[in-house]
C-alpha cells in the first residue's frame, strides 16, 4: 500500500505576536477540519510525532550570526518544525512512507543561508535543513525544491545559489507586487549551478489554469530533465483566493491538482493566512491528494468572485517571459583579493532586509568558480555593526575547494579585525565549526 | 464497614468477589451461559453468600454482552441518516452499513453553510419511518460544532411517527465525524440490548433483598450507575479491568507493565505513575472504528498452553491452543511442560513434561542438558513475543502526537516501570520477562478472580472538555454533547475556570457520583483575530477524573 505520512505541528503555544498572521489560531481550524473529516482513520496515512532538530543540523544549511547562542532563546519552535521535516523525510528514505506531509508551523523559505533574525515570518529553513540532512545521512545526491508559496522562496533559493546538485524552482506572485521583491527570471543561479534556480513570476489575479498550465508545461519538463531522487514541495496555501496577503485566485481543487501534478515526496507546509476561508480546505485537498485519494469533492464555503485573468491574457505573458527566460545569460563578475587562495573567486554583493524587525543585512559573497564540484563559497555578512562570516565547503567538494575553504577559514579569523565571529560548514565531512573572536572555536 | 462486590462476565467463565474494608471475603467462579448472562451473574452473585437485606456500598459489573452483540452482529438495523457535507468522499473510508446522505452542511465553527432541503426529506418517508418504531440515528459533519440540522431532521421526523427512536450524533461532541456516525449507530443499536439487561439485573438483585447501586464496568477503566452509561461504553471492560485489579496491588503512584498470562493469550496494559494509559484514538469493535475511550492495551496469542511444534530447525510457538498442557494430560508439549521441567511451576507431572519436550527433540538429541536448553528456549520465546507487545504499547505512548511547543521540550518523563505478571502462567516466566524487560517484577494476586477484584474496586471516571468560542458565543462539551450560549466575555479568563467547575459539578450531580481526584488542564486560549483585531477567543480547558481504584486490597 502506498503509505503517506502525516506530522500535524500546529504550535498552538507559540505566536509571533497577539495578532500576527502566524499565530496559535492559524492550524486551529484545519486540524478541526483533518479530525472531523476522520483522514487520520484512512489506513494509507500514518501520523508522526515532532521531533527537534539540533544545531548541527541547522548549521548544516544556515549560519546564525553573530553566533547561535544569540538565538537559543528564539528558536524552539523553529527547531521543531525543522525536526519534523527531518522525522518525515527519514521516513521517506526507509521507505516507511512513500511521501508525506509536514503540517507544522512555523514556515521557513523566507530564511537564507545567513540568519540575523526573523524575515517573512521565517527563522530557520526547513526544507534546507530537511535537504541537507538527507544529503548528509542518506548520501542523497540530487533533490528538487519546488516552492508554490505565492511568495518568492527566497532563502532557499540563497541557500542552494550555488549549489548544482539542488534544483530550485519558485512559482509565486510577481516580485514587483508582493514580499520579499524578488524571484525575477534573471536569477538562474550561481557561477557553478547556472540554471539550476528556476523563478516563474505570475501576474496577479492568476488562478487554476493558469497555474496548472505553468506545472504542466515548464515545471514538469525541467524536474524530468533534472531527475531528482527526491522532490519536495515548499507548499504555501497564499495563493488562495481569499488569502489577505497576496492576490492570487487558486481554489482548494486547483491546491489538490498542484499536488497531483507534481507528486512530491515531501510537502512542506510554508505560508498562508487565510485560516479560515482557506487553509482547513487546502491542507485537506493536498493530504487527500499526497494519499492518492479524490480531492475533488473538498471545496471551501466562500465563492471566487474577484476576477481571474483570463487564460488568453495569460498566453502572451507566458510566452514573453519565456523568452525572457531564455535569453538571460550569465554575467558574473571575478573579485580576487589578495587573501583569498587560488582560482578566480565570482563576487555576488547581496542585501537583505529584515521585515519582522527591520534592520538590514549587507553581504558580500564570494564563490571559488570550479568545473569540478560546487565550490567554495564564502560570505562576509554585516548587520551594522557586526561582520561575520560563513565558509561553505560543499556536499561533494573537490579537495582544492576544500584547501581553499580551511585556508579561508584560517586566515579570516586569525588576521581580521573587523570580523568578529563566523561559522565554518564542511557539508563535505559534515563538520561544523562556529568561531567567536572572545570565545574561540566550538563545534556543533 | 465498606462492602463492594464486582463481578466479571468472561467468555468462558465468570467471577465474582465480596470485598469489605479492603479485605477479600468470598470469590466464585462459574461457567458463563452466553445466552443467559444475567443469570449467570446471579448464580456468581449468590455464591458469595450474602445474607439478605445487607446493604453493599456497591455491585460493579463487567460485561461482555454489548461486545459480543457487535461481535456476533446480532444488532438490530438502523437508518442513519447523515448531513455528510463537502470534504473527504464517503467512500475513502469503509463504512460497515448503510447510509442515506442528505444536504445540509456546517463548518468547523457551527456556522450554516448550507441549510437541509425538507423535499428531500419527504422523499425519505417510506412505511417504516412513517408507521414503526424504526430507529433513526442523525449525524452531521460539524454537528458537534452545531446540532441545528440534526434537531431539525429529528422533529420532523418525530411529528410525523412518535414512535421512532432516534439518536443523534453531537452527543458524541469529539471531532470525527466517520466514528462519530458510527458509534451513534452502534450505541442505538444495541440500547434496548442493554436495557433489557439492565432490568433484569435490577430485578433479580432487588428480588434479593439486597440494597445496592449498581455500576458498570466502562472501557476507559471507569464505571458509572447502570441507568447511566451509555451502553457501548461498556465494550472492551475485560481488559479494564485486569489493569485496575493491579492497581489494587501496586503502590498508587508507581509506573507498572501489567502482564496477565492465561493459557491461550496474554494482555497487557501500562500504569503511568498510578493511571492507567488511555489509548490516543477510539476503540475498534468489529468492522467499527468507535469514539469510545479506552485504556491502551494489548492482547496476543500466545500463552502457558500455547502448542509447541517440531520443525526442522527445532521448534516454533503456535498462537493456538489444543487442550491442556502435556504434563497435565493434554497431547501437544507446551511452554507449561518447559515450566514444569526446569521446576519454575510444581503442577503437572515431571515425567510427561519431560516426555512432552523430548517429543521435539531428535532420538538422538534427548539428554537433559538439551532438554534443559530446548525448555529455556522455548520459554524465551514465549518472554520476547510479550516483550514486542510490550514495547509497542510503550512506543505508542511515547509517540503520541504533540501540539505545542511546550509538549515536545518537555516528553513524557522516564518513568521506572515494574512489571505485575498474573495468570496461570506467571510464575514460570516472570524471572525471564523481568530480565528481559529490565524491570523487577511482582507476581500478581489471586488470579484466578483478578478481574472481578478489578471491576469491584473501580473508580468511577468523567470526562468534561470545555470548548468555547466566545466570539460565536457558543459553548460545547465533548462528553455530553452539551451545547449552549455563551453569555460572558469576550476574553474570559478566571471566568471560564469557574464555569468549567459547574460543568463539572452538574455532571457529577447527573451521574450521582463521589468525587475522588479531578484533574484539571491547562486552559488554551486562541485568540481570534479578524482583520489584525482580536474579536474574542476560542478556548478549550478540560476536567478529568481519571480510571483508578477506589482502595487498595489487604494482603
Amino acid at each position: 500500500m502506498k503509505r503517506t505520512g502525516i506530522l500535524f505541528f500546529p504550535a498552538f503555544d507559540w505566536s509571533l505576536g497577539d495578532s500576527h498572521p502566524e499565530r496559535e489560531e492559524r492550524l486551529l481550524y484545519t486540524q478541526e477540519q483533518l479530525f472531523e473529516e476522520g483522514v487520520l482513520d484512512l489506513p494509507q496515512i500514518k501520523q508522526f510525532s515532532p521531533r527537534v532538530a539540533s544545531l548541527h543540523q541547522g548549521l548544516r544549511a544556515q549560519a546564525l550570526f553573530p553566533n547561535p547562542q544569540a538565538h537559543t532563546d528564539s528558536l524552539d519552535a523553529h527547531l521543531i518544525a525543522a525536526g519534523s521535516a527531518i522525522l518525515l523525510g527519514e521516513a521517506r528514505m526507509r521507505g516507511e512512507i512513500s511521501n508525506g506531509f509536514v503540517l507544522a508551523r512555523p514556515p521557513g523559505h523566507h530564511s537564507g543561508a545567513t540568519v540575523w533574525g526573523n524575515r517573512g515570518f521565517c527563522t530557520l529553513n526547513n526544507e534546507a535543513i530537511l535537504v541537507n540532512h538527507l544529503r548528509a545521512k542518506y548520501g542523497v545526491k540530487k533533490i528538487a525544491i519546488v516552492d508554490t508559496d505565492v511568495h518568492h522562496g527566497d532563502g532557499t533559493q540563497d541557500i542552494f545559489y550555488h549549489d548544482p546538485n539542488v534544483l530550485f524552482i519558485s512559482i509565486h506572485q510577481d516580485g514587483r507586487t508582493l514580499f520579499p521583491g524578488s524571484g525575477f527570471v534573471y536569477e538562474k543561479g550561481g557561477p557553478n549551478a547556472w540554471d539550476q534556480t528556476l523563478n516563474i513570476p505570475l501576474p496577479p489575479g492568476t488562478g487554476d489554469e493558469g497555474y496548472h498550465y505553468v506545472m504542466e508545461n515548464w515545471v514538469l519538463p525541467r524536474l524530468q530533465a533534472f531527475a531528482p531522487e527526491l522532490i519536495i514541495n515548499s507548499a504555501g496555501q497564499d495563493n488562495h483566493f481569499t488569502d489577505p496577503l497576496a492576490s492570487m485566485n487558486l481554489t482548494a481543487d486547483g491546491y489538490g491538482r498542484i499536488t497531483e501534478i507534481l507528486q512530491p515526496d515531501l510537502a512542506v507546509l510554508e505560508g498562508g493566512y487565510s485560516i479560515e476561508g482557506a487553509l482547513p480546505y487546502l491542507n485537506l485537498a493536498i493530504l487527500l491528494a499526497l494519499a492518492g485519494e479524490d480531492y475533488h469533492h473538498v471545496r471551501e464555503p466562500q465563492k471566487l468572485t474577484r476576477p481571474t485573468l483570463a487564460w488568453a491574457d495569460l498566453k502572451p505573458y507566458f510566452e514573453a517571459l519565456k523568452k525572457q527566460h531564455q535569453a538571460v545569460q550569465p554575467k558574473f563578475s571575478v573579485q580576487n583579493k589578495p587573501t583569498f587562495p587560488k582560482g578566480n573567486w565570482i563576487n555576488i554583493p547581496n542585501s537583505i532586509y529584515y521585515d519582522t524587525e527591520g534592520f538590514q543585512e549587507t553581504r558580500q559573497d564570494y564563490i571559488r568558480q570550479c568545473n569540478h564540484c560546487a565550490g567554495t563559497v564564502f560570505i562576509e555578512s554585516r548587520r551594522a555593526p557586526q561582520t561575520s562570516i560563513l565558509v561553505r565547503i560543499p556536499f561533494h567538494a573537490c579537495p582544492e575547494c576544500e584547501q581553499a575553504g580551511y585556508d579561508l577559514w584560517e586566515h579570516t579569523h586569525r588576521h581580521s579585525e573587523k570580523i568578529r565571529s563566523g561559522l565554518l560548514q564542511n557539508q563535505l565531512h559534515d563538520k561544523l565549526v562556529v568561531w567567536d573572536s572572545k570565545e574561540g572555536l566550538k563545534e556543533f | 464497614m465498606p462492602i463492594q462486590v464486582g463481578i466479571d462476565v468472561g467468555g468462558t467463565y465468570t467471577d465474582a468477589v465480596l470485598i469489605a474494608n479492603g479485605r477479600i471475603q468470598q470469590t466464585a467462579k462459574v461457567p458463563t451461559q452466553s445466552e443467559n448472562l444475567v443469570d449467570t451473574l446471579m448464580e456468581a452473585f449468590d455464591k458469595l453468600a450474602i445474607r439478605e437485606g445487607q446493604a453493599l456500598d456497591r455491585l460493579t459489573v463487567s460485561t461482555t454482552l454489548v461486545t459480543n452483540a457487535i461481535l456476533q452482529e446480532q444488532i438490530p438495523s438502523v437508518n442513519l441518516m447523515l448531513f455528510s457535507g463537502k470534504g473527504m468522499r464517503m467512500d475513502a473510508l469503509p463504512w460497515p452499513v448503510d447510509y442515506l446522505e442528505l444536504s445540509g452542511e456546517m463548518d468547523f465553527r457551527g456556522r450554516e453553510i448550507e441549510s437541509p432541503d425538507q423535499k428531500e426529506w419527504e422523499k425519505l418517508l417510506s412505511p417504516d419511518l412513517l408507521e414503526k418504531p424504526t430507529r433513526v440515528a442523525i449525524v452531521g459533519k460539524f454537528s458537534h460544532r452545531n446540532y441545528l440540522h440534526e434537531e431539525l431532521l429529528a422533529s420532523y421526523l418525530k411529528q410525523l411517527n412518535p414512535s421512532l427512536r432516534i439518536a443523534l450524533g453531537h452527543e458524541w461532541g469529539q471531532a470525527n465525524f466517520y466514528r462519530r456516525s458510527l458509534t451513534t449507530y452502534l450505541n442505538l443499536g444495541v440500547a434496548d440490548l442493554y436495557h433489557q439487561f439492565a432490568q433484569q439485573l435490577q430485578t433479580a438483585v432487588a428480588a434479593r433483598k439486597i440494597q445496592t447501586p449498581i455500576f458498570i464496568l466502562k472501557a476507559d477503566g471507569g464505571c458509572l450507575p447502570l441507568a447511566k452509561i451509555r451502553p457501548i461504553d461498556s465494550i472492551y471492560s475485560g481488559p479494564a479491568a485486569s489493569v485496575l485489579s493491579a492497581l489494587t496491588q501496586i503502590d498508587s503512584t508507581e509506573s507498572s507493565i501489567v502482564v496477565d498470562i492465561g493459557g491461550t493469550t496474554t494482555d497487557m496494559g501500562l500504569v503511568l505513575a498510578g493511571v492507567p494509559l488511555l489509548s490516543s484514538k477510539g476503540a475498534h469493535i468489529g468492522s467499527f472504528a468507535t469514539l469510545v475511550r479506552s485504556l491502551s492495551v494489548r492482547s496476543i496469542p500466545v500463552g502457558g498452553d500455547s502448542v509447541v511444534h517440531a520443525t526442522d530447525q527445532g521448534f516454533v510457538l503456535e498462537s493456538y491452543r489444543l487442550g491442556p498442557a502435556y504434563c497435565l494430560g493434554g497431547n501437544a508439549p507446551t511452554p507449561t511442560d518447559a515450566m514444569r521441567y526446569l521446576g519454575l511451576i510444581d503442577y503437572g507431572n515431571l515425567q510427561l513434561a519431560e516426555e512432552g519436550l523430548a517429543s521435539i527433540l531428535p532420538p538422538e538429541g534427548r539428554t537433559p542438558q538439551q532438554l534443559k536448553e530446548l525448555a529455556c528456549a522455548i520459554l524465551a520465546q514465549v518472554v520476547e513475543r510479550i516483550s514486542e507487545a510490550v514495547d509497542s504499547l510503550k512506543r505508542e505512548w511515547q509517540e503520541e502526537p504533540a501540539y505545542k511547543v511546550w509538549e515536545v521540550l518537555h516528553p513524557q518523563e522516564n518513568h521506572v516501570f515494574h512489571t505485575l505478571v498474573t495468570g496461570g502462567a506467571a510464575r514460570g516466566i516472570s524471572a525471564a520477562l523481568g530480565k528481559r524487560l529490565g524491570t523487577p517484577v511482582k507476581l500478581g494476586y489471586r488470579a484466578e478472580i483478578s478481574n472481578a477484584l478489578g471491576t469491584a474496586m473501580a473508580r468511577p471516571t468523567f470526562d468534561c472538555t470545555l470548548h468555547l468560542d466566545t466570539y460565536m458565543k457558543q459553548y460545547r462539551v465533548e462528553e455530553t454533547g452539551e451545547q449552549g450560549k455563551w453569555t460572558g466575555s469576550l476574553r474570559p479568563h478566571k471566568e471560564v475556570e469557574g464555569f468549567l467547575d459547574t460543568l463539572v459539578q452538574r455532571q457529577v450531580q447527573e451521574y450521582g457520583l463521589d468525587t475522588y481526584a479531578v484533574e484539571k488542564e491547562h486552559f488554551d486560549f486562541f485568540p481570534i483575530v479578524q482583520n489584525y483585531r482580536t474579536v474574542g477567543q476560542i478556548v478549550h480547558g478540560a476536567a478529568h477524573q481519571r480510571a483508578g481504584v477506589i482502595g487498595r486490597v489487604i494482603l
